[in-house]
């Protein structure tokens, strides 16, 4: 789930809040909380019926009822000290939004999946979505923790700030959600095996965690596997398919802008931006096979010149609103053209056809 | 629901905030069972509820549901579909240049 603007309000609540906050820590900044809030359609959701599903449904719902990440976001002896002092300006300033982005995924993951189980009656959806927001809430507080020690302070005083709730329809948070815990799983397991092999570049205790944590968002994207195959439209119906599509190539491609702005931190990692992110798409697309009708090509000689046409086009885009005035918003439409062009390009790529499985089924296997 | 014109509304609430190591969450829940529709607005009143390291605080508090007029919910469900991407978790965020 995206973070919303987490520095635009920074200096406003800092000021507003500085006395007041939470002085056990020895925080040097604090950084608001700012998730976005949402509604769906709840009776749609209740009338999920998992029947055709219900063996998979079952044996899911208990395991993660069992809770077997219970023990494990823990500080043990792994976690070695961090040298924030020390740490390069450029890498700790990424480290920290990577932090700060993490968490406040994770806390709207658990506010958007809590309103969920309290607004729905379907007790299927209930139960899952509680067991949800239990991992999410978790994760988040883990992160925070990591936070506080490189003395950032989360603040969670946006409750009394006027929140307007958005909506979207069921089928876009399966579909995207699906995406993003996938996507969460290939992202953490790559680095953590890569780390494995290359403890040298494991700057920050934190990456040590990622495999059992991992595990969590790769269950969480089974549960919504499942709810897709509950209804056969959602997967297989020609105007879903396309849906599938852009959905597919608007978060690759936002994954790909994103993560080569942060040099600093992959290259401490000891990573190639270009190779971490075709790995993280080729095992997002192998896992997607589970429930995609489609998949995105991505050896296809177009894919990624057009994902650095896109990178490149979002860059100026920015950079144009930056500068603001006649000038910068003339750069920043013509770079809007480009990615949109870009995008179109990226769409245009044929897929290749699959035939999700019989059984959804899948266990983490990287 | 008018087409509109905005209605408030004040409810009771009850606000979790829990700011420790297990679980760092925050939920606002309406006492009377009000339901919040696409592009209302809501506003828990008072002091930002600030919990300190460690702490869980359960209060409370009244809050001021704004209703959206028929268009703007009509406008909600319409538009709401696009702003997608904020479901999904990219590890950064969205500032490309120093």
């Amino acid at each position: 789930m995206k973070d919303t603007a987490h520095d635009t309000t920074h200096g406003e609540l800092h000021s507003e809040l500085a006395d007041r906050f939470d002085t056990t820590a020895m925080a040097t900044e604090t950084t608001l909380l700012n998730p976005r809030f949402y509604t769906t359609d709840f009776d749609e959701m209740d009338k999920i019926d998992v029947t055709p599903v219900r063996k998979e449904w079952d044996a899911l719902l208990a395991q993660m009822k069992s809770d077997p990440n219970k023990g494990h976001f823990k500080k043990t002896a792994d976690w070695d000290h961090v040298d924030w002092e020390g740490m390069d300006p450029a890498l700790r300033a990424e480290f920290i939004d990577f932090l700060v982005s993490s968490c406040t995924a994770e806390f709207s993951g658990c506010v958007l999946y809590k309103e969920m189980k309290r607004r729905g009656t379907n007790p299927d959806i209930c139960e899952l979505f509680s067991y949800m927001s239990r991992d999410e809430a978790r994760h988040a507080g883990f992160i925070n923790d990591a936070l506080r020690e490189a003395g950032v302070a989360v603040n969670l005083g946006f409750l009394t700030k006027a929140k307007k709730y958005t909506y979207f329809r069921p089928k876009f948070i399966y579909y995207a959600t699906y995406l993003s815990e996938k996507i969460g799983y290939a992202r953490y397991i790559t680095i953590f095996r890569h780390l494995e092999a290359h403890p040298e570049h494991r700057f920050h205790p934190i990456f040590k965690w990622f495999k059992e944590w991992c595990n969590d968002e790769f269950s969480h994207g089974e549960a919504f596997a499942l709810l897709m195959r509950t209804d056969p439209k959602l997967t297989q119906s020609w105007n879903n398919k396309l849906w599938i599509k852009f959905f597919l190539v608007a978060v690759y491609s936002t994954m790909w802008v994103r993560d080569h702005a942060r040099k600093d931190f992959h290259k401490a990692l000891g990573v190639d931006i270009d190779w971490y992110d075709q790995e993280v798409f080729r095992k997002t697309s192998t896992i997607a096979r589970q429930v995609f009708p489609i998949e995105i090509d991505i050896d296809h000689p177009a894919w990624i010149p057009a994902l650095r046409a896109m990178n490149a086009a979002m860059i100026d885009m920015e950079k144009g609103k930056k500068k603001g005035g006649l000038s910068g918003r003339t750069r920043h439409a013509l770079a809007s053209l480009r990615a949109m062009l870009a995008f179109a390009r990226l769409y245009l790529i044929p897929v290749k056809a699959n035939t999700p499985p019989v059984s959804v089924r899948l266990e983490p296997s990287y | 629901m008018a087409l509109f014109t905005r209605t408030k509304e004040t409810v009771p609430c009850t606000v979790e905030v829990s700011h420790r190591f297990e679980s760092l969450h925050a939920h606002v829940r309406f006492d009377n069972g009000a339901v919040v529709n696409p592009g209302d607005e809501v506003l828990v009143h008072g002091a930002p509820i600030m919990a300190a390291y460690g702490e869980v605080i359960v209060e409370r508090r009244t809050a001021t549901i704004t209703r959206a007029t028929a268009l703007e919910r009509l406008w909600t469900r319409m538009t709401g579909d696009f702003g997608f991407m904020e479901l999904c978790e990219f590890s950064f965020s969205e500032e490309l240049t120093a």
